[in-house]
C-alpha cells in the first residue's frame, strides 16, 4: 500500500464534500452548473482506487460521514482523541493506512 | 455569523494588497501559496486539485468583481481565508464575464468546529454584495485598512 492511496482517498473525500455542500453552497449564490462533471470526476476517480479500499472509505463515509481525518497535534480531528505518539512517527514515514483506535477513522497527519 | 466573528479567520500573512498574477491559474496559485508558505496546508497538489475541482462545479467568480474560491479539504486542519487584490482586474471566468479585482479564498477541513465553513461563505458573499465594502476594498494597502472593512465599523 503506497501513500498514493491516502492521496487518492482524501481526494475523493474532499470530492464527495463538495458534492454533499453544492446545494448549500448554491443556495449562499455561487454557480454550481457543473455539477454532473463533478460526479463523473468522483466516479473516475473511484475507479482507479483498490476496491478494498474504496470499501473501507465508503463503509467509514455511510457510518461516520467522514472516513478520513487529518491528525493535527497527535489528536484524531474526527474525535479529539490524541493518538500515540509512536503512531504519529509511523503515520507520517509509513505506507500503511493508519485508523484512529477510537472512531475508526483513517488519519492524515498534517504535521 | 456576525462580521467581527468573521474577520478572526483572516490574518496578515494571508493578505495581499497587490496581485502578481494576471490568469486564473495564477491567481489560484498565489493565493494557495500563502497557506503553503505559512504551513496551514501539508499538501499543496491535493489542495490545488480541491481547487480546480471546485472550479469544475462552476467558476467562484461571482460577479462585480469578486472571486471567492473555496472548499474543504482533508489537507488542512481549520477554517482560514486568504484575501488579494488585483488593481488591473483577472479573467476568472466569473459569472458576469468581467474581471476580478477582490480574491477571498476559504480553505477549511472536512469537520470544523461549530459548522462556520458554510456561515463564513455565506457572510462574505453579503459583505461583497454592498458596493460601498467593494469599492472600500479596492482601496486597501495594509491589512489594517483591510479589518475594519470586513468588521463593518
Amino acid at each position: 500500500m503506497f501513500k498514493k492511496d491516502l492521496e487518492q482517498l482524501v481526494s475523493l473525500q474532499d470530492l464527495d464534500l463538495m458534492i454533499e455542500e453544492a446545494v448549500e453552497v448554491e443556495k449562499l449564490g455561487f454557480s454550481v452548473t457543473g455539477y454532473n462533471e463533478l460526479k463523473t470526476a468522483r466516479e473516475e476517480l473511484a475507479h482507479v482506487i483498490t476496491k478494498p479500499l474504496l470499501f473501507r472509505y465508503e463503509r467509514l463515509r455511510a457510518k461516520l460521514k467522514r472516513a478520513i481525518v487529518p491528525v493535527k497535534n497527535d489528536v484524531c480531528l474526527g474525535c479529539f482523541l490524541r493518538q500515540p505518539t509512536s503512531l504519529g512517527a509511523k503515520g507520517r514515514e509509513d505506507d500503511q493506512i493508519f485508523t484512529c483506535e477510537n472512531c475508526g477513522r483513517m488519519l492524515y497527519w498534517l504535521d | 455569523m456576525q462580521r467581527t466573528e468573521l474577520v478572526n479567520h483572516f490574518q496578515e500573512k494571508l493578505f495581499i494588497p497587490e496581485m502578481h498574477a494576471t490568469t486564473k491559474e495564477g491567481a489560484l496559485g498565489e493565493l494557495l501559496d500563502l497557506f503553503v508558505r505559512e504551513k496551514l496546508i501539508r499538501n499543496r497538489d491535493l489542495v490545488w486539485e480541491m481547487l480546480h475541482q471546485r472550479e469544475t462545479l462552476g467558476s467562484t467568480g461571482i460577479g462585480k468583481g469578486v472571486a471567492i474560491p473555496h472548499g474543504r479539504t482533508t489537507a488542512a486542519s481549520n477554517v482560514f481565508i486568504a484575501f488579494g487584490k488585483s488593481s488591473k482586474g483577472i479573467d476568472f471566468d466569473a459569472i458576469d464575464k468581467k474581471p476580478v479585482h477582490l480574491f477571498f479564498m476559504v480553505i477549511a477541513p472536512p469537520h470544523d468546529e461549530g459548522n462556520i465553513y458554510l456561515p463564513i461563505l455565506g457572510t462574505l458573499v453579503t459583505v461583497l454584495n454592498d458596493k460601498n465594502n467593494r469599492d472600500r476594498l479596492l482601496e486597501v494597502s495594509s491589512f489594517a485598512d483591510f479589518v475594519p472593512i470586513i468588521t463593518g465599523e
